[in-house]
C-alpha cells in the first residue's frame, strides 16, 4: 500500500514538472516569433494605424497637406512631402502658431469632453510656416475641434524637414463623424496622391498647378474613391 | 375548537391590554376606523401578538366592552363575538370602514390586496398572505437558505400616523394615561408587518429570516391616497411661493414662469423621500389645515407587489488569454463588432447562465489591447473592490515586445538600453485613445529594459521591459509622433516599430482564490467560495468580475492545478 502511494506521488511530481517544462516551451513558442513570418520592413505605426488622405493645392497651388485619419475618428494634419514649404530652398526655418486673431498654441484643451477646444473650419489657419523668407499658411482641411498643435515645432522647426509625416505633424483635429463623411471624398487617397505627385516630381509648383487643373479638375468628384 | 380560539383571543387581548390606553380610548380609535394591529403598535405593544389571526376589530370591541363593564351581549354567543365569524360581525359595522384608516389595510391582510387577483374565501388572511409570497418565490424557482423582508409603504401612512396622534393629543391631553405617550414610542408599520408574518413565513419556507442576500420585497402602493396627499402638499407649496413672491415684489413675468413650473410638477410625481421630507417640514398648524383629524376612513386598500431579488454577488478572478483575437471587453466601433470574442463575454455569459443572473458587470484591474496576449496570470479573486483600486497605481507590469528598428542593431544599443534604471518618461495621451481620454501629459517610470537578440536578424529584437502600471508600451516604442518622450526610437536615434506585445508578468499581491476559470477554454467551475457552496453559487443575480494578476511562481502552480482540475 505504502509503496503504491509513494509511486503515485512520484508519478504526480514528475508529471507536473514535465507539464511545467512543456508549458514553458509552449509559452516561449508563443512569445518568440518565427523569422520566416516577419516582413523585412514592417508597416510603420503611421501606416497601420491611420488611413492617409491628401488635400492637394489646398486654397493655394502646391499647398499640399496630409490628413491621417485614425480609426477612432481623430485626424492628424501635416504638410505633405510635395508641399511648397518643404521644397523651398533651405527648407523650413520657423513655425508660428500666431495666426491673426488667436495663437493656436495658447488654448489648452482639458477633460474627456475636450473643453476649450476651438472649432475650426477647413479654411482656418493652423500656423504659418516660414521657408526662404516666404510664409506658407497650413490649414485645418477638416471642420472640427482643435485638440492639440505640435508646439515642439516652435522650438524645433527642423522636425518638418526631417519627418513632416511623423514628428513634424502640425495638429490633431476631432471632426464630427457627419462632417468627416461630407469632406472625405474631396481628398486624395495615398495611392492617388502618389500617382499624381510622382508624375510631376521635379516640376515646379506652378507646373503642378497647371497639370492638376488640366487633368484633375473635371474628375474632382472621383478623388479618393 | 371555537371555544379554544376564543380563549386564545381573550388571553391575547388581556395581555395586550396592559400596554393599551383605557378602554374608552381604544373604542374611540376603533370607531374611527383604526385596525387592531395599528392600535397595538401605536401604543408600542410588543411581542408575538401581531401574528395572531384573531385580531379583528369586532373581537377587540367585544373584549373592551367586557372590560368596560358593559355586560351586554355576553353568554352563549360570546364566542362568536370574538370575531371568529368575521363576516357576520363586519356586516354590522360600516361598509366603508372596511380598511384601517391608518395602514390602509396593510396590517389587515384583506383578500383584494394582491394585484390582479379576485377575492378568495379564506378566513385566515395571514396564511393566505404567506402563501402568496411562497408562491412567487416558487414561480421564480429560487433556491434559498434564508431571506430578508423588505417593506416599502406609501408616504401617506406617515401622515395618517401624525394625524391620529394629533387627534389623540387634542382630545386626551389632559388625561393621565396620555402623559408619557408619544409618536416615537410606537412600533413602525414595517416592523409590525414583519412581526405579523415572519414566523409563519419562516415555517412555510423552511428557512430563517435575517441578513441574507435574498430579499423579498413587499411594495405597497395606494395611488389614490398618494395623489390626494401630493395635491394637498402642492397647495401648501404654492401658497408659500406666493407669499415669498409678494415679499420680494417679483415681476409678472416671473410669476408666469412659476405657473409653468407648477404645471410641470403636476405631471411628474415626486419620490417618496421627497414627500416625506415635505411632510416633516410642515408645522402643526398647516398640517391641521391640510389633513383631517382623525384620518379619513379608507375605502381603498393598498395594492401589493411582491418581488424577489438577490443582492449582487462579486466574483473575482484572473484570466489567461492565449489569443490575439479575443479582446478584454466587448469592442464595438460604429455598430460593428471588432474581434471574434471578448473575455468579458466568454466569462460573463457562461457565468450568467450558471448563476441564472439578470446581468453582469465586468470590471478589470488593468487593460490590454486585443492583440496583446496575457499570460502567466492566475485565476484568483476577492470581493475587495477597493483593494484593487489601491493596487492599480503601485502595480508594475512586465512586457515582452517584438521591435523593429530602421537600422541594424549595434552592441552600444544593448548597453544603452540595459543601462536604463527607473527612467522617467513623459507621455501625452496617445492619439489612439485621445478621443475618449483627457488630453494630459503623464509621467511614467520605466524600471528596467533588456534587449534579447533574435538569431538571424539585425533589425528585429525582443525588448523585455518592466514599467509602472499605466505606461502605454506601444507608444513608448514608436514614440507616437514624438508625443511620448523619450521613446525607444528617440533613445536609439532611429525609427522604431512594435510588431507584437505580450504581458509577461504583473506584480500585485492578491491571493484569494474563489473562482477558477479558463476563459479561452470556456469552462468554469467553482471552488472554495467561502460560505457559499457551488449549489448556492448557482443562483446569483448580478455578476461582477474583478480581475487580479499574480506573480509567476504561484501562477504556474495554479495553472497546473487548474489543468488537473479541469482534466
Amino acid at each position: 500500500m505504502a509503496m503504491t502511494e509513494g509511486q503515485e506521488t512520484l508519478e504526480k511530481s514528475s508529471l507536473s514538472s514535465l507539464e511545467k517544462s512543456v508549458e514553458d516551451e509552449e509559452l516561449r513558442a508563443l512569445l518568440i516569433p518565427d523569422l520566416k513570418d516577419l516582413p523585412s520592413i514592417p508597416r510603420s505605426a503611421v501606416e497601420s494605424n491611420f488611413v492617409r488622405y491628401y488635400a492637394v493645392d489646398f486654397i493655394k497651388p502646391a499647398h499640399d497637406q496630409y490628413i491621417y485619419r485614425h480609426a477612432n475618428g481623430l485626424c492628424v494634419i501635416g504638410l505633405a512631402p510635395s508641399h511648397a514649404a518643404l521644397n523651398d530652398v533651405g527648407g523650413v526655418q520657423s513655425v508660428d502658431f500666431n495666426v491673426g486673431k488667436s495663437n493656436r498654441s495658447d488654448l489648452k484643451v482639458t477633460g474627456k469632453r475636450k473643453r476649450n477646444a476651438q472649432h475650426l473650419q477647413p479654411e482656418s489657419a493652423l500656423c504659418n510656416v516660414c521657408a526662404n523668407g516666404t510664409y506658407y499658411t497650413a490649414r485645418c482641411c477638416v471642420k472640427g475641434s482643435l485638440l492639440e498643435v505640435n508646439d515642439r515645432l516652435i522650438m524645433n522647426p527642423e522636425l518638418l524637414n526631417l519627418a513632416a509625416d511623423r514628428e513634424g505633424y502640425i495638429a490633431i483635429i476631432m471632426p464630427k463623424p457627419t462632417d468627416w463623411l461630407k469632406v472625405k471624398d474631396s481628398f486624395l487617397s495615398y495611392e492617388d496622391y502618389k500617382k499624381l505627385r510622382h508624375q510631376v516630381s521635379g516640376s515646379s509648383a506652378s507646373n503642378v498647378k497647371a497639370m492638376k487643373l488640366k487633368e484633375a479638375k473635371p474628375t474632382n468628384s472621383c478623388f479618393g474613391i | 375548537m371555537a371555544g379554544q380560539m376564543a380563549d386564545d383571543a381573550r388571553s391575547i387581548f388581556s395581555r395586550a391590554a396592559l400596554s393599551l390606553p383605557p378602554p374608552h380610548v381604544s373604542l374611540d380609535l376603533l370607531s374611527s376606523g383604526v385596525c387592531v394591529r395599528c392600535i397595538f403598535r401605536l401604543f408600542g405593544v410588543h411581542g408575538d401578538f401581531y401574528s395572531c389571526p384573531f385580531l379583528t376589530g369586532p373581537g377587540l370591541h367585544y373584549f373592551l366592552k367586557l372590560q368596560n363593564g358593559c355586560q351586554a351581549g355576553i353568554s352563549e354567543n360570546g364566542h362568536s363575538s370574538f370575531g371568529l365569524h368575521q363576516c357576520s360581525t363586519s356586516e354590522e359595522s360600516d361598509v366603508d370602514q372596511k380598511y384601517c384608516s391608518i395602514c390602509l389595510g396593510i396590517l389587515q391582510f384583506p383578500h383584494d390586496l394582491y394585484l390582479g387577483e379576485g377575492t378568495s374565501e379564506d378566513n385566515f388572511s395571514i396564511d393566505v398572505f404567506v402563501e402568496k409570497i411562497a408562491e412567487s418565490i416558487k414561480i421564480a424557482n429560487y433556491h434559498i437558505d434564508g431571506f430578508f423582508l423588505e417593506v416599502s409603504i406609501p408616504p401617506v401612512i406617515v401622515a395618517n400616523e401624525r394625524s391620529i396622534w394629533s387627534y389623540m393629543k387634542k382630545k386626551y391631553d389632559s388625561e393621565a394615561w396620555f402623559k408619557n405617550k408619544s409618536l416615537y414610542n410606537q412600533i413602525s408599520l414595517k416592523d409590525a408587518l414583519r412581526l405579523s408574518i415572519t414566523e409563519s413565513l419562516e415555517k412555510k419556507l423552511g428557512v430563517k429570516s435575517g441578513a441574507n442576500s435574498f430579499h423579498i420585497c413587499l411594495a405597497y402602493t395606494n395611488s389614490e391616497a398618494s395623489l390626494i396627499l401630493q395635491n394637498s402638499l402642492r397647495k401648501v407649496q404654492s401658497s408659500n411661493r406666493r407669499r415669498t413672491e409678494k415679499e420680494n415684489v417679483v415681476k409678472v413675468v416671473d410669476q408666469c414662469g412659476n405657473g409653468q413650473v407648477d404645471s410641470r410638477e403636476q405631471l411628474c410625481s415626486k419620490s417618496d423621500a421627497a414627500i416625506l421630507k415635505e411632510l416633516s417640514s410642515l408645522d402643526d398648524h398647516t398640517f391641521f389645515d391640510l389633513f383631517e383629524l382623525p384620518p379619513k376612513k379608507a375605502s381603498n386598500s393598498c395594492k401589493l407587489m411582491i418581488t424577489c431579488y438577490r443582492m449582487p454577488m462579486f466574483i473575482g478572478g484572473r484570466y489567461l488569454k492565449f489569443s490575439r483575437k479575443v479582446s478584454q471587453t466587448l469592442w464595438i466601433i460604429d455598430d460593428e463588432r471588432m474581434g471574434e470574442a471578448s473575455v468579458e463575454e466568454i466569462v460573463g455569459t457562461r457565468a450568467l447562465e450558471i448563476c441564472r443572473g439578470d446581468s453582469y458587470k465586468f470590471h478589470a484591474a488593468g487593460r490590454e489591447d486585443i492583440d496583446v496576449m496575457v499570460r502567466n496570470l492566475e485565476v484568483v479573486g476577492s470581493e475587495a473592490w477597493n483593494l484593487m483600486r489601491v493596487g492599480e497605481a503601485e502595480k508594475q507590469k512586465q512586457y515582452a515586445a517584438l521591435v523593429w528598428i530602421s537600422r541594424p542593431l549595434i552592441d552600444e544599443d544593448l548597453q544603452s538600453i540595459s543601462s536604463v534604471n527607473n527612467m522617467e518618461i513623459s507621455q501625452s495621451t496617445p492619439i489612439r485613445v485621445l478621443h475618449r481620454r483627457s488630453p494630459l501629459e503623464r509621467k511614467r517610470i520605466i524600471h528596467w529594459m533588456k534587449i534579447e537578440k533574435i538569431v538571424g536578424s539585425s533589425q528585429f529584437f525582443m525588448l523585455h521591459l518592466c514599467t509602472q502600471a499605466g505606461t502605454y508600451i506601444k507608444e513608448f516604442v514608436h514614440g507616437d509622433l514624438g508625443r511620448t518622450f523619450p521613446s525607444i526610437g528617440s533613445l536609439l536615434a532611429c525609427r522604431a516599430e512594435i510588431l507584437q506585445l505580450d504581458v509577461t508578468d504583473v506584480k500585485m499581491d492578491f491571493k484569494l482564490v474563489k473562482l477558477r476559470f479558463r476563459p479561452y477554454a470556456c469552462r468554469a467551475c467553482y471552488e472554495g467560495i467561502p460560505s457559499c457552496s457551488a449549489d448556492v453559487a448557482s443562483y446569483l443575480f448580478l455578476f461582477v468580475f474583478i480581475l487580479y494578476y499574480l506573480c509567476p511562481k504561484e501562477l504556474k502552480l495554479s495553472i497546473i492545478k487548474l489543468k488537473l482540475h479541469l482534466g
